[in-house]
């Protein structure tokens, strides 16, 4: 194409507003996007780990987490139901916790037992510094997929919400 | 006043020019023929025909409408004026927004104190916030029946294919307008149903969790949600919702008043035998009574034009489309205002993200997704449905090639159609009255668990 004045004028305002769309694109995520900053994230004590007994579960306030002890093996569990971010409280009487939006349920090692959950609950990293007990909030593990339960036994109970 | 009695023209009367008309004594009146006032309204009100007309020209309040209107326009059942009662809905929720905002400060820690004090300090707070609420509410719903209805007219097809889309858009603004607004009493039904509806946005392919953050601000919902939903609330959709309502206001207008069509594609009507004249501005001709005609412009082939019509079927827009929409548009006025009366809008305890309400249900224009969350994987109920039926009937005019508009040539459109919204009316039912804790069915008559 022969380059004249006109096209290359024409070129020009393209380039320019293109530039200007992608400046303004920029800016606009450097704005928005979201800090991660605050809230609870880092390393976290969660005091002896001892102190969590086989069968329990146990809510971290300071972590927002659950902390549950499955057959001795501990987990650190995010409160947030994999589905669609409601929290899910543990249910005493039968064991399992149990979300009350739409009725996903878990076993005490937060893997999936029903409900449209698309898989377990998700975890954190934890470690063992002395005996005391430490997770690592700024990291997010995806919970095991579903019909990979490996602590899944019979509930101790009824239901809190009438699932099972 | 008939017509008929408006054709007769009163000559003494129809002048253009107020200087040329003796002056009254009345002070009012010789306010109104001074030069303030005629240099804000350039036609004083002359009750003639011509006279109405010059004023609609140069009024923009009454330039939003024509100057004259088919005369089957003013059936109530030609459009059930849904359109209109939308955009009555809207100023109500203008008008009541900026007052509610005076009062309201978006910050975790004070925005529910506020949502207290509007209920208990301040003078007709409570009443405000009722009719904020419910005229949302109803606005959603008068939206969605405005596009139902216009479905079932055929009234999306050409030349109105864009204007459909318009109206997607502008549905979709009003959903983005209640959702957001859903947060701001930052209560426990408002920070759990907007969990449900923002933890949606995580089940798109790769960039799910990219895109939710950035809507919310953060992992979880606190202060950067709540700031980020009240900017989108109070600024960035209104005057989004005004602009593209304006276009939308404007195509109705220049795509012509929908009529009926046979299964051909011809007007079973109205003639369009008229051969547009391409790419005019303006051209000035003589008609064969010897009148001059200025074209001002071409509209689109099949848009019906006054004239295009064998005959005259056309009324002045004022009064008798304007008396009609006063009335419609203070009966909308007064049915909010009942509503606001008769029912308080809801305000549970303060947001607690440790304790997820039982059930926590989503806003009732989005339960019936819930409910389909509860049987289908979440990118299939969550993600493929929602956008596909969006991008489905946004592209709908365009897919949709059957010229008719009369409903017994359009059985399968229809049908379809039909059968979505039948779905999606169970859903919501279903999900807004018969589901209770844990999602487990309950009858309402045992326990209602509607969240409005």
């Amino acid at each position: 194409m022969k380059l004249t004045r006109r096209s290359l004028l024409e070129s020009g305002w393209k380039l320019g507003g293109g530039f200007l769309a992608l400046i303004a694109g920029w800016t606009s995520w450097e704005l928005l996007r979201p800090l991660k900053a605050g809230g609870a994230s880092g390393k976290i004590k969660l005091g002896s780990a001892s102190s969590y007994a086989p069968g329990t579960a146990t809510y971290v306030n300071a972590a927002r987490l659950w902390v549950a002890n499955a057959d001795g093996h501990l987990f650190a569990l995010s409160q947030k139901c994999p589905h669609l971010g409601c929290r899910i409280p543990f249910c005493e009487s039968s064991g399992r916790f149990e979300c009350p939006c739409h009725g996903s349920v878990f076993d005490i090692g937060g893997e999936w037992i029903s409900g449209p959950s698309p898989r377990g609950m998700d975890q954190h990293p934890l470690s063992i510094e002395g005996d005391i007990l430490v997770v690592d909030t700024s990291q997010r593990i995806n919970g095991p997929d579903p019909g990979a339960a490996v602590f899944l036994t019979p509930a101790t109970g009824p239901s809190c919400s009438g699932k099972g | 006043m008939t017509e008929a009695s408006d054709t007769v023209v009163d000559v003494r009367n129809d002048v253009l020019e107020p200087q040329d008309r003796p002056v009254p004594e009345g002070w009012f009146d010789r306010v109104r023929h001074g030069e303030a006032w005629r240099s804000m309204f350039r036609h004083p009100h002359l009750d003639t025909p011509r006279g109405r007309a010059l004023q609609s020209f140069s009024n923009v309040f009454l330039h939003v409408y024509p100057v004259k209107v088919p005369a089957r326009v003013l059936k109530v059942r030609y459009s059930w004026r849904l359109g209109y009662i939308a955009s009555v809905l809207f100023g109500v929720l203008l008008a009541t927004g900026v007052y509610l905002m005076f009062f309201y400060t978006p910050s975790v820690t004070s925005a529910y104190g506020d949502m207290q004090q509007l209920r208990t300090g301040v003078g007709f707070g409570q009443l405000i916030r009722n009719v904020h609420r419910w005229s949302a509410h109803l606005m959603v719903l008068v939206v969605i029946l405005h596009l139902v209805r216009v479905f079932f007219a055929g009234a999306y097809k050409r030349p109105r294919q864009f204007n459909w889309v318009l109206g997607i858009v502008l549905l979709a603004i009003t959903l983005g307008f209640s959702f957001t607004g859903y947060l701001l009493p930052w209560d426990q039904l408002s920070y759990w149903a907007v969990t449900v509806g923002t933890n949606l946005v995580n089940y798109i392919p790769v960039l799910g969790d990219t895109l939710r953050d950035l809507l919310i601000g953060g992992e979880q919902i606190g202060q950067a949600t709540l700031l980020r939903f009240y900017a989108l609330h109070v600024a960035v959709l209104p005057v989004s919702l005004a602009l593209v309502l304006m276009i939308h206001i404007w195509r109705v207008r220049k795509d012509g008043f929908a009529v009926k069509r046979g299964g051909v594609g011809a007007f079973a009507e109205e003639s369009t035998d008229v051969t547009p004249i391409a790419s005019v501005t303006a051209v000035t001709n003589v008609a064969a009574d010897g009148r001059r005609v200025r074209l001002l412009g071409v509209v689109d082939r099949e848009s019906v034009t006054a004239e295009e019509r064998l005959t005259d079927d056309t009324v002045f827009t004022w009064p008798h489309m304007l008396v009609r929409h006063v009335v419609v548009g203070l009966g909308t006025v007064a049915v909010v205002l009942t509503l606001g009366v008769l029912f308080a809008a809801p305000l549970r305890g303060l947001a607690n993200p440790n304790e997820t309400p039982e059930p926590a249900k989503a806003p009732w224009y989005f339960v019936g997704l819930q409910e389909l969350l509860s049987h289908f994987d979440p990118l299939v109920a969550g993600i493929f449905v929602p956008a596909g039926a969006l991008i489905t009937l946004i592209a709908l005019p365009y897919i949709d090639r059957n010229p008719a508009t009369e409903s017994r040539y359009r059985k399968v459109a229809i049908t379809i159609f039909s059968i979505v919204l039948l779905v999606a009316l169970v859903l919501t039912v279903l999900g807004a009255l018969f589901r209770g804790p844990g999602w487990e069915f309950i009858a309402p008559w045992q326990h209602s668990y509607l969240e409005l």
